[in-house]
């Protein structure tokens, strides 16, 4: 049997009310969603809308400013070429995935922008002084990842966010591992959310969203029909449909909106708590073990991600290893080479992400499995 | 019979608003626009005379292309 712990990556089992809600969609919702006035057209547009108010209550924004992407990359892709379209310097920060430093690089060795990499550190004040001391008249946006990617570390948003804010510098935020986990509004001064659907919100791949509270426009990267203002050949200039052209995922609609009630049914911090337990378990059955060791400091908060090496043992050959006796964890460098680069983890290393479906004696078998395995 | 129709921008603003009114007791039917220099959109078909609907739209900061009163 196949235990997945790279949940972190994207979240599986999915919920029963999602796999029924997809189905159903299959079944009955095959128009073509803010496309056309017929009735098949209507009951998919409407699904989608109601899909739409889920995200924006969830995320405390207006249902227009909420906008489906594929994945939390084309969100942020989205946000940092769009708010960056004419130039200017934009900060990031040294635990960004490659959704968000590899944009920003393009545009920087395309001389298009100015790019600051701010360091990060276990002490919360002197990340946010890495920020302020980066900032220049012309900057115009601070991309932060609201938690690692790798380690889990939560990163001093709110803080930020109040930086941004003084600074009147546009806040755009990965939120992939967070959204479900920790209740995330817009109110925390984020102007722009960029999140995965399925992870944390447990829809299904090739889900993504960008929500914004509308104070910075968000030039369009792509532009085509929107089944509105058809006339005319310039792109409209109004939320969503400046920024979702082309045919939408409405399955991937469907499936985020009964993913968002699931995880309104059981509550964020339950499901949050479930997972600490989940990870609690596991590091404390490896804590000891003078071969492991786990990526975490006493003084940074974490969501729940462990990230772990064992002595010697590439971390490749450690996931392969454990694959062989059916638990899925994800090693290497997770696609963010800026943040193993801050953590110094030169060959990767193996990350255990459990999901509000992991079970303790499945954990405890991963354990022992760890520290009685040979090389 | 008196009728507003309104075209709005886009299908998620006609059906933010449509709830809107809804919750204000103001049925309105969303349909395809039948007349429009913009292409393609939709519009909302009201029972009632267009200057309520509209400080109700204004009130909430939706935004909409025109309203035009309509006798059936």
């Amino acid at each position: 049997m196949l235990v997945n712990f790279d949940n972190a990556a994207t979240t599986y089992p999915k919920p029963k009310e999602v796999r029924l809600a997809v189905n159903n969609a299959v079944e009955m919702l095959g128009g073509n969603a803010g496309r056309g006035g017929h009735q098949l057209a209507a009951r998919t547009s409407a699904a989608v809308f109601s899909s739409r108010e889920t995200i924006a209550d969830f995320f405390g924004a207006e249902a227009e400013n909420v906008v489906f992407t594929l994945n939390c990359t084309a969100a942020l892709n989205m946000a940092v070429k769009g708010i960056m379209h004419d130039g200017g310097h934009l900060i990031i920060s040294g635990m960004e995935h490659n959704s968000v430093a590899r944009p920003a690089a393009a545009l920087a060795i395309e001389k298009k922008i100015m790019l600051s990499v701010a360091d990060v550190y276990s002490n919360d004040e002197m990340t946010v002084d890495s920020f302020r001391n980066h900032i220049r008249p012309d900057t115009k946006a601070i991309v932060c990842t609201y938690a690692s990617n790798v380690t889990g570390q939560l990163m001093p948003i709110k803080k930020i966010a109040d930086l941004c804010k003084e600074k009147g510098i546009c806040f755009i935020v990965d939120g992939a591992q967070v959204c479900g986990i920790i209740d995330v509004k817009l109110s925390d001064g984020i102007n722009i959310l960029c999140t995965a659907g399925h992870k944390g919100l447990y829809g299904v791949t090739g889900t993504g969203l960008l929500i914004t509270d509308g104070k910075y426009k968000i030039h369009p990267i792509i532009e085509g029909g929107t089944g509105s203002s058809s006339t005319g050949l310039k792109q409209p200039d109004f939320l969503p449909d400046s920024l979702e052209s082309g045919t939408m995922n409405v399955l991937g609609a469907i499936s985020l909106k009964s993913g968002i009630d699931f995880i309104n049914r059981i509550g964020v911090e339950r499901i949050r708590r479930h997972e600490e337990r989940m990870c609690d378990i596991f590091i404390n059955g490896l804590k000891n073990d003078k071969r492991i060791k786990i990526y975490r400091r006493n003084e940074c908060e974490y969501v729940p991600i462990v990230s772990f090496n064992i002595s010697g043992v590439p971390s490749e050959k450690t996931a392969q290893l454990l694959s062989e006796k059916g638990f899925c964890l994800r090693a290497g460098f997770h696609c963010a080479a800026l943040a193993h680069s801050t953590l110094g983890t030169d060959n990767g290393t193996v990350r255990f992400a459990p999901s509000v479906f992991s079970r303790e004696k499945d954990v405890i078998r991963l354990v022992k499995t760890i520290k009685f395995m040979s090389f | 019979m008196k009728k507003c129709v309104i075209s709005m921008q886009s299908y998620t603003h006609a059906a933010k608003a449509q709830k809107l009114l809804s919750g204000r007791g103001i049925e309105a039917a969303l349909r395809r626009n039948e007349q429009s220099t913009e292409g393609c959109g939709y519009s909302l078909v009201i029972s009632i005379d267009c200057d309520t609907v509209a400080k109700i739209l204004n009130d909430y900061s939706i935004p909409f292309i025109r309203l035009r009163n309509e006798v059936k």
